[in-house]
């Protein structure tokens, strides 16, 4: 006998991310879903990022790792309300992880919530969280050939950081050949190009990214 | 393999309510952009399928599919070569929607 399913494999989570989106709404607050591959500092800028907002903010953040509590604390110690998902080895985290979350946070004094998503360029693109924005964060030392390899993450994404500039003049990345390839692959994507440990740029992204919050609030 | 163990899921619920004890035959069908390997994706199932809920030596089908783009300000429905190419061919416009390459579904299952 042949049973005809048709069913997605990611259905489910689709179900939960709508949920976690339609609460997020009612409750104003802007989820934030940051991804990347491992390496690209997005800890550190993460740190930079809440540091500079939080007097503007209400912060909050979710950090996925695979198995180490480590940037959990590095964020704890701004002062800022974190919980760790740790995904027991999967390389992404999904939709059900988030919401089971959610009660640690008072949801009625938070305008950002970001998701510190686990470092990996390929499965992260296919969940969605139910978030109000994706950025992914690239940096200069891993290379031009991202892009192309993982065209969906930076098709679905709504920026791109690109860290690590000042290491430029010490890796063989072309900002023209990336600038090429986005506009292949995502023409018009807003790029910023910063360097979380000098702050070069940073002003830029915090600007831009205040800018989202706020108008999402008053939509 | 994570996609692989929801797979699994999926069945384990599917099968019992189709009255099918044993699974001979999965379908599924996979978009190019999801980066679902279907070398993987083999592998995985050679390792679940010997749990109880499969017949001994199950079959994975895995219909591979390109990805594909529509305009929306002509209206052009055109693949995407390898991971390049997000632009519309007909008018050079860049608004265009993924229409297929994002599928991981099952399409049917065969068992008695
Ligand atoms: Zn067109």
């Amino acid at each position: 006998m042949q049973i005809k399913l048709g069913q997605n494999l990611l259905g489910a989570n689709g179900v939960i991310a709508g949920e976690i989106r339609r609460l997020m709404e009612e409750k104003g607050i802007f989820l934030l879903n940051l991804m990347s591959s491992p390496g690209a500092g997005k800890t550190t800028l993460l740190e930079k990022t809440l540091t500079a907002l939080k007097d503007r903010l209400r912060l909050a953040v979710i950090e996925g790792d695979v198995a180490t509590t480590k940037d959990a604390e590095r964020i704890a110690r701004l002062g800022i309300s974190v919980v760790q998902i740790n995904t027991h080895g999967a390389c992404h985290l999904d939709a059900a992880m988030v919401r089971d979350v959610l009660p640690a946070f008072d949801l009625d004094s938070l305008d950002l919530l970001i998701v510190e998503n686990v470092g990996n360029l390929v499965c992260p693109a296919e969940f969605d969280l139910g978030e109000s924005m994706k950025v992914v964060v690239l940096s200069t030392t891993e290379g031009n050939d991202k892009v192309l390899k993982y065209p969906l993450m930076f098709r679905e994404a709504d920026a791109l950081l690109l860290n690590k500039i000042d290491l430029l003049p010490f890796t063989d990345f072309h900002l023209d050949e990336l600038a090429d390839d986005l506009g292949r692959i995502h023409p018009g994507l807003p790029r910023f190009d910063l360097s979380a440990r000098t702050g070069e740029g940073m002003e830029r992204w915090i600007a831009w990214l205040l800018a989202q919050v706020e108008g999402h609030r008053r939509r | 393999m994570a996609l692989m163990e929801s797979l699994v899921r999926v069945l384990a619920s599917e099968a019992p309510r189709h009255n099918i004890t044993q699974i001979k035959k999965v379908k599924l069908t996979v978009g190019a952009l999801t980066h679902a390997l279907p070398d993987a994706l083999r592998f995985a199932f050679s390792v679940l399928r010997e749990q109880p809920l499969f017949a001994p030596g199950a079959e994975l089908e895995i219909e591979e599919r390109k990805t594909r783009c529509r305009c929306r300000d002509c209206g052009a429905d055109f693949a995407v070569e390898g991971n390049l190419g997000f632009l519309c061919p007909g008018c050079g416009g860049f608004a265009v929607d993924i229409i297929q390459g994002r599928e991981l579904q099952i399409d049917y299952f065969e068992g008695d």
